[in-house]
């Protein structure tokens, strides 16, 4: 608890506020052995775009600066918010995918034994690539649509401010990218999950959520 | 009926447009014989707003009536024929430019190679300008900080001298009641009043002297081309048709709500001097120029429409 | 193609329900399990596999929308006041002030939320800063678990029955209604419903065996008091930065969230607390929250555009004309649909699903539409919260500690739910309270 100065050190565990920040603090503890290589990497990449939601905030108080105070607001600020925090929002899903972060129900999750904990892991990541496969093809022909002209030559869709940056087509170009990753982190999943002793499963991925 | 489609609008449900164009599909119904059945979707039902195009495209959508404007970042040529401000001093004459002037042609030109057909324009009419401080002419719009939607209408109230600000729709309003903008581009004159937006900006510029949008009305390219030659002249005069109609009743209202302002006594609504309105529109022409060296369609249209007005006597 | 389309769109819509808890169960992913149906629909109801960038395009248009900037915003903000020792100085303080009133901290914890429901157009945010704040110094506390997550979640989703709201807003927008005539209607109720709360929570501390930690009744010196009250001044001078600037005119209301976080960083220096490292550690920890939050969202959103194509508001349609003479009946009516689509869909979904033919009718029968708009935004409180797609329970889930399952939270929100739906009941009953 390096970070919270103030918490009490006989707080009981689970309760104390420093506890959930102690559990994400720790990349390390959250990451999954069965995420791989690849997730480890897309765990190192996360802190360019949790950057970049400090960037987003920094843009929106210069925007308030430059408008409230010298009356001249930027034609940049809001685009450039909204495109960091879009880009952060997708890349947050292939990152809670790697931490096995997201929600889940787990009622029935838990009362299963390790055997059948195991082929359920192994069916739900093997189901969400499937999925995130179909996404990849969908996301390929909004893509088409973006960064192409109807001619065939490369031309990147704007977003037709006055500013006119081509943050549509990245960010559709981006969705691609990370269905993509999203479909390898699955099989990935799906694969250690196989390869596991069903005894061992039990202990080594413990249900987080 | 043997062909079921559905449309999208960029409008939302309750506004009058959304009303008046979903009589149309009533009426398309009947004048087909129940042979074609429109469902018209409100905006965001299916797809955002300036994803309908490419939905139409694959098929999600059949078709949709929407403000051009939206298709921008496309190209920089539906920017230039969507909204070319200044240049329309009424709808009719936007009217006789796409259905007489060359403009339905070229729209098809834009459209086709995207998988759409064009089948006619609508416009709610000269959009009334919205502000919370007295506009008497180009030399109040310095400084003034203006919501603008995404399109050319940005660019020249830059130009005029104006702060364009690019806050979302939905911010709009409160925006406008904190004063965090000065004035904002909505629509026309009733539904800003309807929407409460002149009575926490209570300075309307009516007629206004801004906007004037192209809402096109198109289907998929490919559909279009299987309808019998009747179903097709049928749909293309029915839009000309509910152009009329739309314009005719939504000015109506427009007097009504401004009739209905009046009486309250503290909203001032302004009009512009044609003075004043011919300096706006100098500004804004120096625009398109810029805009129609953005691509080869864009200098297309610039070349279409300029020959228009010229011929037509409203440009020297 | 599995021909779905023959199921037709009354029980294709049961099929979907179905799906959508039998896939929850198995202990999928939630936001997967919303995608995986919307994908199942798109390619088994149209024989287009085209019709699969509906999914993307829906995922595109809600991931770039600049109103959802302030999710990001509050998420920062609460993990930089978890992290500092701002949340718990704030926390004494209150207790302090909290005095000899049972269940003190709790009422504050209502008044700070309705505080934050003044700063936010949506909800999200707000849970999770109370959340990762006010949670943990509840429990603490010894306050007992039920109670301090039910005033989380439920407090937590006043932003859109307090002014500013983008309900209303999107309301406005489809009803054609006065925007401000919405919010200065929707004012008192969302007051009501806050009392409710407190009611609520004093009812339970006083009548209930361990429910609240004692009041504090042993003397304080006037030096300890002083220094717990320097712990409530950082937390509002932050509230004034934020509200002078939506009400001072100087910040729009997605901008002013990022005044907060700027506050909080100020707070954090001024403290002598601040460092790189822990600002990175807020960062990360947004990322992933966001990654929760943020793709439940896309889910609901994608599934949403999937069902308006399968014909869902000519199916709603279909339900409500001709149900009755009796406009009462007819409100009850459209009462229970918002109830049983609250239970399954966002509310962007269900405002889209419901607007342009609930709207209509409510005018044809003579009722006020703006009355209409702030029961619609009462009914959305129940959305927030009924299971099992309660987004104010997941949104706390995100942050809550492993041990508070989603089972927990729902059974925590049963009676806030019921108060809720009194409140649904109270402005039908009573249509003068909104002042209309
Ligand atoms: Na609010
Ligand atoms: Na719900």
């Amino acid at each position: 608890m390096t970070n919270t100065p103030h918490s009490d050190p006989h707080a009981p565990l689970g309760t104390s506020e420093g506890d959930v920040a102690e559990l994400i603090d720790d990349n390390r503890a959250v990451l999954p052995p069965e995420s791989g290589v690849f997730g480890r990497g897309v765990n190192h990449l996360g802190t360019i775009f949790a950057i970049g939601f400090l960037c987003s905030m920094a843009a929106l108080i210069f925007e308030i600066c430059m408008r409230h105070i010298f009356d001249a607001p930027t034609i940049w600020a809001h685009e450039t918010t909204t495109f960091l925090c879009g880009m952060g929002f997708v890349f947050a899903g292939l990152f809670c995918a790697s931490r096995n972060q997201h929600i889940r129900v787990v009622i029935i999750y838990d009362m299963v034994g390790p055997k059948a904990r195991r082929i359920l892991n192994i069916v739900i990541s093997l189901i969400c690539a499937l999925s995130t496969g179909f996404f990849s093809f969908a996301a390929w022909l909004m893509v088409k649509k973006a960064a192409f002209a109807p001619t065939g030559g490369i031309r990147l869709e704007t977003s037709g401010s006055a500013w006119n940056p081509p943050f549509p087509a990245i960010l559709k170009i981006f969705m691609l990218v990370i269905m993509v990753a999203l479909t390898v982190q699955f099989l990935i999943l799906a694969y250690n999950y196989f390869r596991q002793k069903p005894d061992l499963s039990a202990s080594e991925a413990p249900a987080r959520r | 009926a043997d062909y079921e489609w559905k449309f999208q609008s960029s409008d939302n449900s309750g506004t009058p447009t959304f009303e008046i164009d979903q009589e149309w599909t009533k009426r398309v119904e009947e004048m087909t014989n129940g042979r074609i059945k429109i469902e018209l979707l409100p905006v965001g039902s299916i797809v955002e707003h300036a994803e309908t195009q490419d939905a139409i495209a694959a098929g999600i959508l059949d078709g949709h009536i929407t403000d051009v404007s939206y298709f921008s970042g496309k190209d920089p040529a539906f920017s230039l024929i969507a909204n070319p401000i200044g240049a329309w001093a009424d709808p009719q004459q936007m009217f006789r430019f796409i259905n007489y002037g060359g403009g339905k042609e070229l729209m098809n030109k834009l459209e086709e190679p995207y998988g759409l057909h064009f089948i006619g324009a609508i416009t709610p009419g000269l959009e009334a300008f919205v502000s919370s401080v007295p506009l008497n002419g180009v030399a109040d719009l310095k400084g003034l900080k203006v919501r603008a939607p995404e399109g050319m209408v940005q660019e020249v109230f830059a130009a005029a001298g104006a702060a364009p600000v690019n806050i979302p729709q939905s911010e709009v309003y409160t925006s406008l009641d904190k004063k965090v903008i000065d004035a904002a581009d909505a629509t026309v004159y009733a539904t800003n009043s309807a929407m409460g937006l002149n009575d926490i900006a209570k300075h309307p510029v009516y007629p206004g002297f801004h906007s004037m949008p192209l809402v096109e009305v198109s289907m998929n390219k490919e559909k279009w081309d299987a309808l019998p030659k009747d179903l097709q002249e049928i749909l293309t005069v029915s839009v000309r048709d509910l152009s009329q109609d739309l314009v005719a009743r939504l000015q109506m209202k427009d007097r009504e709500a401004v009739a209905k302002d009046q009486a309250k006594g503290d909203i001032q609504i302004t009009n512009w001097s044609d003075e004043e309105r011919a300096k706006f529109r100098a500004i804004a022409m120096k625009q398109w120029q810029k805009v129609a060296e953005r691509s080869d369609n864009a200098k297309e249209v610039y070349e279409t429409l300029t020959k228009y007005l010229k011929a037509q006597g409203l440009l020297k | 193609m599995l021909h779905l389309q023959s199921l037709g769109i009354e029980y294709g819509t049961l099929a979907m329900f179905v799906m959508l808890i039998g896939f929850l169960l198995t202990g999928m992913p939630l936001a997967f399990v919303t995608l995986l149906v919307a994908l199942i629909f798109t390619l088994g109801w149209f024989d287009n596999i085209m019709a699969v960038s509906l999914i993307t395009s829906r995922v595109y248009s809600f991931v770039s929308s600049f109103v959802f900037v302030s999710v990001p915003m509050f998420v920062l903000m609460a993990a930089l006041l978890d992290r500092s020792g701002i949340a718990r100085d704030l926390f004494e303080a209150m207790r302090l002030f909290g005095g000899r009133l049972k269940g003190g901290v709790a009422v504050q914890t209502i008044f700070v939320a309705v505080i934050l429901a003044a700063m936010s157009g949506i909800i999200g945010g707000e849970i999770v800063l109370l959340g990762m704040i006010a949670l943990p110094q509840m429990l603490r506390q010894g306050y007992d678990k039920n109670l301090a997550i039910g005033v989380v979640c439920a407090g937590g989703s006043l932003g859109t029955m307090v002014p500013p709201s983008i309900v209303l807003i999107i309301y406005g927008l489809t009803a054609n209604v006065s925007i401000g005539d919405l919010f200065t209607s929707a004012f008192i109720p969302g007051f009501m419903l806050a009392g409710f709360y407190v009611a609520y929570v004093l009812f339970r501390c006083y009548f209930g065996d361990n429910v609240a930690p004692p009041p504090r009744t042993e003397h304080i010196p006037t030096e300890e008091k002083l220094r717990l009250l320097k712990g409530l001044f950082l937390p509002i001078l932050v509230v004034i930065c934020v509200l002078g600037s939506i009400y001072g005119g100087i910040a729009s209301v997605t901008e002013a969230s990022a005044v907060g976080v700027a506050g909080v960083i100020a707070s954090t220096m001024l403290r002598g607390e601040f460092s790189l490292s822990m600002l990175k550690g807020a960062a990360m920890q947004t990322l992933s929250t966001c990654g929760m939050i943020v793709w439940i969202g896309i889910g609901a959103s994608a599934l949403v555009g999937v069902f308006n194509l399968m014909g869902g508001i000519k199916f709603v349609s279909g339900m409500i004309t001709g149900i009755s003479d009796d406009p009462t009946v007819v409100i009850l009516v459209m009462m229970l649909i918002l109830f049983i689509l609250g239970m399954f869909l966002d509310w962007v979904g269900i405002a889209l699903l419901t607007m342009p033919i609930f709207v209509p009718i409510v005018k044809q029968l003579g009722f006020d539409p703006v009355w209409f708009g702030v029961v619609f935004a009462m009914n959305m409180q129940v959305s927030f919260l009924s299971p099992p797609f309660g987004p104010a329970a997941f949104y706390l889930k995100s942050v809550a500690p492993p041990d508070i399952t989603l089972g927990t939270i729902f059974k925590s929100l049963v009676p806030f739910i019921c108060l809720q739906v009194l409140a649904v009941a109270l402005l039908i009953i009573f249509p003068g309270i909104t002042g209309r």
